[in-house]
């Protein structure tokens, strides 16, 4: 509640679950995991996977 | 168009640098792997602030009347030339890594095309983000934040990807 006795505002459904799925960190853990799958599973795409982490690291360069 | 810029720009780097593979290919196959292993492991340091080390970079930012002459081949241009990764400012030390890689990789062609298409891709993942977020000023926030620790990670996840990857 908020002090003027009205419930606080809370983010909407749809903010809520964006917040999560547009982290910064999402991309790294998504890319990390595809890392270790791909080297188990396909070089060729552990290469890509590789290429994506590099371009990653630039975030926030322009 | 922006997007395809960074995908045909990331080729190019990585298509030139296979060009060159070739000069490192009497090196024994073990060797190679080492080496990337060492820069990329090198690389997370420098990211981690324990090693000091001048790399070389364009240290520039591309022209923002690029995108002003002419919107759709202007976005293409700007995509391209951060694409390649040698027309501005490199921040961070996972693409030189991922340079070294695809020079000491040899062989064919396909490797160094994945690692530059997935490059491009890589670059597309942050101004993607930043606008589905809806908050473009938060995220930067968030961004800024988290920025040391990610590129960190990301030259060490490039150094183990190499243990396991290299022929």
């Amino acid at each position: 509640m908020s002090e003027s006795g009205r419930p606080a505002a809370r983010p909407s459904g749809a903010r809520t679950v964006r917040a999560p799925l547009t982290d910064p960190v999402l991309p790294l853990a998504v890319l990390g995991i595809a890392a270790v799958a791909a080297a188990l599973y396909s070089p060729m795409l552990t290469w890509a996977v590789t290429g994506g982490l590099a371009g990653y690291s630039l975030s926030g360069s322009v | 168009m922006f997007t395809a810029g960074l995908l045909a720009g990331g080729v190019l780097t990585a298509g030139v640098l296979w060009l060159l593979s070739g000069l490192f290919t009497p090196l024994p196959a073990g060797v190679r792997q080492g080496l990337i292993v060492a820069v990329a492991l090198l690389a997370a340091l420098r990211d981690a602030g324990k090693v000091s080390l001048r790399l070389p970079q364009n240290a520039r930012q591309i022209p923002q009347d690029v995108l002003r002459r002419h919107l759709a081949r202007g976005a293409l241009q700007f995509g391209f030339e951060l694409g390649t990764g040698v027309r501005t400012y490199v921040s961070a030390s996972a693409p030189y890594a991922l340079a070294v890689a695809v020079l000491l990789s040899g062989g064919s062609y396909v490797p160094a095309l994945a690692a530059g298409l997935g490059f491009g891709a890589g670059r597309a993942l942050t101004p993607a983000l930043r606008r589905l977020s809806g908050d473009g000023e938060r995220w930067d926030g968030l961004l800024a934040r988290r920025l040391s620790g990610t590129t960190v990670l990301c030259s060490v996840l490039i150094a183990a990807a190499a243990c396991a990857i290299f022929p």
